[in-house]
């Protein structure tokens, strides 16, 4: 469901650009044997970990981008490249037309971002405090940040927590006062790192329903990261996979599901508890007379299934649905380990021995 | 530079409120923080003090001169707690629990957050009352002839020491762009070995002890040194200005130095690790 204002995203105005990005990390490898106590100190064992591997990525002015892939997919040293907290081992960084790195005072006032396990707010002072701060230190004209205030003061129902202490706040509450921190500048980009994280469904939507209007109404390009694939699809009109350092996707979520799978569920409630084996659909779960069966259109049809089912029970409701996209991408990523796993029994991850070794 | 030095007043000016205000939320906290300050300082000058007491003086020093040394010690530290809270001097902290990112993501050069971000007047100056008194006191006793050129001296003398200490804690702090954990623990006891022997008169040292003590690990420049040129020990005077200045450029630069080799380092590595406690609270 792609939630943009044709109007936002039909400018080509590129105001991210990440070309041949390549990001390593090198890992001491500690053997816990004594024996190799002198080996450990004298001559370690470097492992060389690519966080990216030669990343190509644009974003439009105005353009939402979901960024997922499993753990150590590279994510969150994305948005440190492009937050100006790291610098790429090799390739370009660009946004707004700056090296995020050596222009980084003119071009951290003009982003916004939020990690989601990490906080901005002063500790023991209120979120107006906090918020005041934010104005003297990002040097935000009054005009403006008043404008800005009102603006996510109401969006993000700040009024009521506006004067509570920051430590005093819920998970959900801290992460919309971050949210408005991370705006009352006006940035033109936003990066969002897991900004849902850990909050329940209602503080959830809240911040989905406000990044969106954000995008919307102020053509704010966001990218952003998380692990749930409903609220990323809620939330962007494209998706960036990324698999070990490398884009595996790049395009929006209808095409994501064809492309990677073509599954439906068939719901059936029949007069009977116990499931009817179906020919070419896999019993996913079933629970007082409700079963539940993924299957593959390309293979079988839903007239074939309900047929089959029929002739042996009486068959009293039929719901079909696309499988979420949870479940599609967690099957991607399975697949994935299967093929990382795979590769690692056939060549040893590379290990060097002491010095660069990357 | 007349922008800079705008800005940086503007920035202690917000810091400075947000510190009273902090200091506000109630009597208790206001009480609490004040009396444990208080409690820490004295019992840092309290072991010279009760010897100078016990002797009349120690060594060369008389009661009045160690009174001096110890309140030049307390204003010292009292200083460098007033302006560089929240961690800003055991930079260690910062660096090594993740928190230099809050910095970077700030749009102000870095050295003006390190220089106003951990500046509590309220909070910090737990010590600067003690500090005060005992250089009130003992210049009384002492009968100090305290002339314009001497109080730019003893600017200069406070000034030099809290770049020493400072540049001290940098230069051990910066190893926590390479090691983390191992450099907080080491900050901490650098921290802790300056500030617990400033306060002591060095003069019975012998030569390597003593030249490792205003080199290696300068204590006797926190305090010591430069007190004995405020009190006319050391002359001509200006020949211990000299060497104190020196050495606080010297100490400055290794520490600017090696800062801003593991910042680079940083910015290829970033931080694996991450503690939010700390910094803002």
């Amino acid at each position: 469901m792609a939630t943009q204002d044709p109007l936002v995203t039909s400018t080509t105005d590129i105001v991210v650009e990440l070309s041949g990005v390549r990001k390593v990390y090198r890992q001491r490898v500690r053997s816990a044997r004594l024996g190799d106590l002198v080996g450990n100190l004298l001559r370690p064992r470097i492992r060389v970990v690519e966080a990216l591997r030669g990343v190509d990525l644009t974003v439009r002015r105005g353009e939402v981008v979901a960024y997922a892939g499993p753990n150590g997919a590279g994510k969150s040293t994305t948005i440190k490249l492009l937050s100006g907290l790291l610098a790429p081992y090799a390739g370009r960084v660009r946004a707004l037309g700056m090296d995020p790195v050596r222009d980084r005072v003119r071009y951290v006032g003009r982003i916004g971002v939020v990690f989601g396990q990490r906080t901005e707010l002063w500790w023991d002072h209120p979120i107006a405090a906090t918020f005041e701060w934010k104005r003297v230190v990002w040097n935000i004209p009054r005009p403006r940040y008043e404008r800005m205030l009102g603006l996510v003061r109401e969006l993000l129902g700040l009024d009521d927590i506006f004067h509570t202490l920051a430590r005093e706040l819920s998970l959900g509450q801290r992460m919309r006062a971050d949210l408005a921190l991370a705006l009352l500048h006006e940035p033109e980009i936003l990066l969002l790192d897991e900004p849902t994280l850990g909050l329940d469904v209602l503080a959830r939507r809240r911040i989905l329903t406000f990044i969106q209007e954000l995008n919307r109404e102020r053509g704010v390009s966001v990218l952003v990261t998380s692990h749930d694939m409903a609220e990323l699809e809620q939330l962007a009109g494209r998706i960036v996979l990324l698999h070990e350092g490398e884009i595996a996707f790049d395009g929006d979520f209808s095409e994501l599901r064809r492309v990677l799978t073509a599954r439906r569920l068939l719901i059936l409630e029949t007069s009977s508890a116990e499931p009817v084996a179906l020919s070419g659909a896999e019993l996913v779960r079933s629970e007082a007379g409700r079963h539940e069966y993924a299957f593959d259109p390309r293979q079988v049809t839903l007239a074939q299934l309900l047929e089959q089912a029929s002739a042996v029970t009486d068959v009293l409701d039929v719901e079909t649905h696309r499988a979420p996209i949870d479940e599609v991408v967690a099957d991607l990523y399975e697949h994935w380990l299967d093929r990382s796993a795979a590769r690692t029994v056939q060549t040893p991850s590379t290990v060097a021995t002491g010095g660069e070794s990357a | 530079m007349a922008e800079h030095v705008r800005r940086v007043l503007r920035l202690w000016q917000l810091y400075a409120t947000m510190d009273l205000l902090y200091l506000a939320r109630g009597p208790q906290v206001a009480i609490t923080f004040y009396v444990s300050d208080f409690v820490t300082g004295v019992a840092a000058v309290t072991a010279t003090f009760l010897l100078a007491e016990r002797f009349d003086g120690i060594g060369p020093w008389t009661r009045a001169q160690i009174l001096f040394l110890l309140g030049y010690s307390l204003l010292v530290r009292a200083l460098i707690d007033i302006f560089f809270n929240y961690n800003l001097a055991f930079i260690s902290r910062r660096i090594g629990r993740g928190q230099l990112d809050h910095v970077l993501i700030q749009p102000q050069p870095l050295w003006m957050a390190l220089l106003t971000e951990g500046f509590a007047p309220v909070t910090g100056s737990g010590m600067l009352l003690p500090g005060l008194g005992l250089l009130i006191w003992s210049g009384r006793e002492l009968q100090l002839a305290v002339s314009p050129a001497w109080w730019g001296l003893f600017a200069a003398n406070v000034l030099a020491s809290i770049a020493i200490v400072l540049a001290f804690e940098y230069t051990w702090g910066s190893l926590a762009f390479w090691a983390p954990r191992a450099a907080e623990e080491i900050n901490s006891d650098s921290w802790r070995l300056l500030t617990q022997l400033a306060p002591f008169p060095l003069d019975g040292l012998a030569g390597l002890a003593l030249v490792s003590l205003v080199t290696i690990v300068p204590v006797g420049l926190v305090a010591w040194y430069p007190s004995r040129a405020l009190l006319g020990i050391d002359s001509p005077v200006w020949a211990a200005e000299l060497a104190l200045t020196l050495s606080a450029v010297a100490f400055a630069a290794l520490a600017v130095w090696l800062f801003t080799r593991g910042l680079r380092h940083y910015g290829h590595t970033g931080s694996t690790r991450y503690l939010d406690y700390g910094h803002r609270r």
